[in-house]
This record gives C-alpha cells, structure tokens and sequence, in this order.
C-alpha cells in the first residue's frame, strides 16, 4: 500500500535560524534515507518544494480566476517536501515518518494513497 | 524520411528493417553496404505498410514508383535536415529538446523520460505531439531555403545548448549533474560541426561544452554539494577536454564572424587555463564580457560581467552595476541576483547584508543542492 509522507514549514525559518553544523547533518540525514527507502525498495517518489514566498495562488472570484502571491496555507503550514512510499502496512510508513520526525522535529503527516479497486 | 514524408511510418519501417538485420545478418554476413541495405528494406516495409493499409489504385502506383534501386544517400546531408526539422521554430522548446533526442540521438523513450525526470507515457505523449505539429503543419524534410538558413540554425544550437544545461544544471530534482544528457549534447554538436563546418558558432559552442564540462569532477563533492569554481580541486579538471575545447576556439576566433557562444567559450577558456584562482586574468575575462555584452545584451550578461566588474575594480563597483538589474522584470524571479550579491557584499566586507541575500536567493532558487549552497554560505557567516 501506498502513503505519502509530508513535510510543513518554511524554508525561510528554516534555512535562517540553523547552524552551519545542522544543515550539514540534514543534507547528510535524507540522502542516507533516499539511499536506504531506494535500497529497500520502497520508494516510489521524493520532491522537495521551491519555498512557499515563489508560490502562487489561484482562485476563483467572481467568475474569473485569480492568482496572487504567496500559498494557500499560513507559511509555516505550508507543504515543503514529500516522500510517496510504498510499504506493507501502514506501521511501516509510520516508522519512516518515525525516523524523519526525529530529525526534523516537526509534524510529519502520513496519508494514505487512494489505491485502484481489489480485484475480488 | 525525405523520399517518404512521414516520420511515424518511416520510424516504424527502419525499426522493422533494424529487426530484420538483427535476424538476417548472424546468419548471411553484414552486406557490402548495411546504409544501402537498411534504408531498401525499410522502404520495402514502408511499401509494403501501405499496400496493406489501403487498396486504392494511386497508393499502388505511387508504391509501385517508390520501388526504385536505392542510390547511395549523403548521411550528412540528411542528418542536418532532420535537426533542422527536429528543432523547427513552429514547435514548443520541450518538444524540440525530446524529438532532437529521439530522432537524431536516437535515445528510447524511456531514457529520455528518464533523464527529463518525467513519466514515460508523458514524454511518448510529448514526442507524438511533436510528430503531429510536422504532419500538420505540412512540413517539408528539406533544409531551410538558404536566406533562413543562419537563423535556424540559431535555433538547432540553442537547442542542443538547452540539452547540455538540462545535463550539466538540471533546472529541477536533486542531483546537480545528468552526465547521458551533457554527453549526448556534447556528440549531437559534434556531428553538427562534422556537418557545417564553416559555422563558427558550432565550434564555439562544442568548445563552450567541453570547457565548462571538463571540470564537471571537480564540481560537487563527495555528498553531492556545489563547490564554487574559485574553491575547485584544479587537478580534477579534464585536460583533454580543455585542450579539445581550446584547440577549437583557436582554429575559430578572428577566422570567423564572433558570436555569444564563441565568447562564451573563450571566458570558460580563460578560467579553465589559470592554474589556480588567484591567478585568473580577470581583465581578460572583463574584456570579453564586455564584447559579449554588445554582441547579445541580456541581463544574465550584465550580472556575469558586474562579477568582473569586482574581480578588477573591487567589490563596490561590482555591486554598483548589479544595482542596474534591481529594477529590470527579468531579474524579478531569478535567485543569481541576490546570489551574486551576496558573493560581492561578502567581499566588500558586509557579512550581515551578504547572508540576508544569500538567504533570500536560498528561497528564490528551485534547484536543491544550489539552495544547501547558497543556505550553507549563509550559515557560514553566523
């Protein structure tokens, strides 16, 4: 079954309050975890997001659509990367987002990804 | 393709004739001429294809005519004119970039989804389109009529110059280099040379790739990070490329009308001969900006030249003519400004003023290892 794994925040807090050190070690953390989720198998998809301030919005407003800078949700709720994993259960997937929270230290979501009808 | 018209049922047809070889020739011996061969039995299967798709009388004839005894065909020539019909100005840059890898550097489908970082039933879909706009738009497979020639050419160039950066700075995803996309650029240039050798902008740019793909070693570190040019373990630099690429340039500059690829070249040339960075001849570099910048004025030009500009005049003129790109549209959405300014502000001796704009290109960039970089410089002046 399929999960994707998401990150939030913005990268503008994130890249301006931490260290040289940290960042070292983070660039160190995921590619170790792309490695190992490639490795065993699991991965079927990452991307990381270009910082929420470059997003764009578009809606719908009085029969035209709008677009006007910025994201959707508050910038620190703004979605900044994901994992699509495909595991054997959802345990799994939530022991990777374990693993990431761990390092992160802030709210990792895990959601399942709709999948195609059983066969029977 | 020329003698027949229709690209998806000549593809088809050399695919088939391909098969036959594979089956055949372990078994009689290659023949004296496999072009000849090869090109007779596709067309006897694209025959062959429209006898069965239609009954009617002038398919018959114009298939009975078709089956003339093959002549021996100037590969070049038809090589050129499928680059020039791969990269016609009608179609989109996208679908350019994927039928010119398709058609002429005859990668599958699924390599060149794979090295767009794109499904593979996207980039089928991509290409099919692509053959569609040729079919409907009429277009013939014949080279340019010679007024247009210079300028389609102009288009072909950016076209393989567009495959090579794909490959050198993948514009997303996360790793820095695409190397089968940088190689099959840099051996589509060369073909192209081989084809019009009298074009100095061929030879600029061919010389333009093997410079600045000749220190692709040196250019990320073990984890995959950008390393600056000025920092870059020179030893690791391919020398055989830079000899190639200056080689090229020598027969070509002053022999030929100068052009941005050529100047282009001659700046990677400059950086690539200093033994170390201290000792780059920033004047030099200077001058050729300066030619480059009145040969093809752009903004991405004037922000290379105002690093120059520091490197000879000192920092604060360096910054006084990035000043000029603050209000330009263009430079609105790039990250380079800030990331430039940011290097100069460093220089100048502004730590605090430098890591606010290294921060604020750090979020502009949509590439991941330019954003670790530039976000890592701005760590550095905590």
């Amino acid at each position: 079954m399929k999960y994707m794994i998401m990150t939030f925040g913005s990268a503008e807090a994130g890249l301006a309050a931490m260290g040289r050190e940290w960042m070292l070690e983070m660039i160190q953390f995921m590619r170790k975890l792309d490695d190992d989720l490639t490795k065993s198998g699991e991965l079927v998809s990452n991307e990381g997001l270009a910082d929420g301030s470059q997003a764009k919005t578009v809606r719908f407003q009085n029969g035209i659509a709008v677009s006007t800078d910025g994201p959707f949700a508050e910038a620190k709720e703004s979605l900044v990367g994901y994992w699509i994993v495909d595991v054997e259960n959802e345990k799994r997937a939530i022991e990777i987002a374990s693993r990431i929270v761990a390092f992160v230290k802030a709210p990792i979501e895990v959601r399942r990804v709709m999948d195609a009808p059983p066969e029977f | 393709m020329r003698r027949h018209g229709q690209f998806d049922a000549c593809e088809d047809a050399v695919q088939e004739a391909l098969l036959a070889a594979t089956l055949q020739w372990p078994k009689t011996g290659a023949p004296g001429n496999p072009r000849s061969w090869l090109i007779a039995v596709a067309s006897r299967r694209l025959v062959d294809e429209w006898r069965s798709q239609s009954a009617r009388r002038r398919r018959e004839e114009t298939a009975i005519a078709l089956e003339l005894p093959v002549q021996e065909i100037t590969a070049h020539d038809d090589t050129l004119t499928l680059l020039f019909l791969c990269c016609h100005p009608s179609l989109s840059v996208p679908s350019q970039l994927a039928l010119t890898l398709r058609a002429v550097g005859g990668l599958t489908t699924a390599e060149i989804a794979n090295a767009f970082l794109v499904p593979e039933a996207t980039m089928a879909q991509r290409i099919s389109r692509a053959k569609q706009s040729i079919k409907s738009a009429g277009m013939r497979f014949d080279l340019p009529p010679e007024p247009e020639r210079a300028e389609r050419l102009l288009v072909v160039l950016h076209v393989l110059y567009l495959i090579f950066n794909e490959g050198y700075t993948t514009s997303s995803g996360p790793s820095v280099h695409r190397t089968d996309l940088t190689a099959e650029a840099i051996r589509l240039t060369r073909l192209l040379l081989l084809l019009a050798p009298g074009e100095g902008e061929v030879a600029g740019l061919l010389a333009l790739m093997l410079l600045t793909d000749a220190r692709r070693a040196a250019r990320t570190d073990a984890d995959g990070s950008l390393i600056p040019l000025d920092e870059q373990r020179r030893d690791l630099w391919n020398a055989a490329q830079i000899s190639e690429g200056v080689a090229l340039l020598t027969r070509t500059l002053g022999k030929m009308p100068v052009g941005p690829y050529q100047l282009q070249a001659a700046i990677a040339a400059v950086h690539d001969e200093a033994p170390n960075a201290q000792a780059t001849d920033w004047p030099q570099i200077l001058a050729l900006y300066e030619v480059l910048e009145r040969v093809s004025p752009g903004p991405v030009v004037t922000l290379n030249r105002a690093v120059a500009v520091a490197m000879v005049h000192g920092p604060r003129a360096g910054l006084a003519l990035l000043g000029t790109l603050d209000q330009d549209e263009r430079m609105a959405h790039n990250h380079r400004l800030d990331a430039v300014r940011g290097h100069l502000l460093e220089l100048a001796g502004e730590p605090v003023a430098a890591r606010e704009s290294y921060l604020r290109a750090a979020r502009m960039t949509a590439s991941l290892p330019e954003q670790r970089y530039l976000a890592l410089r701005a760590a550095r002046l905590n």
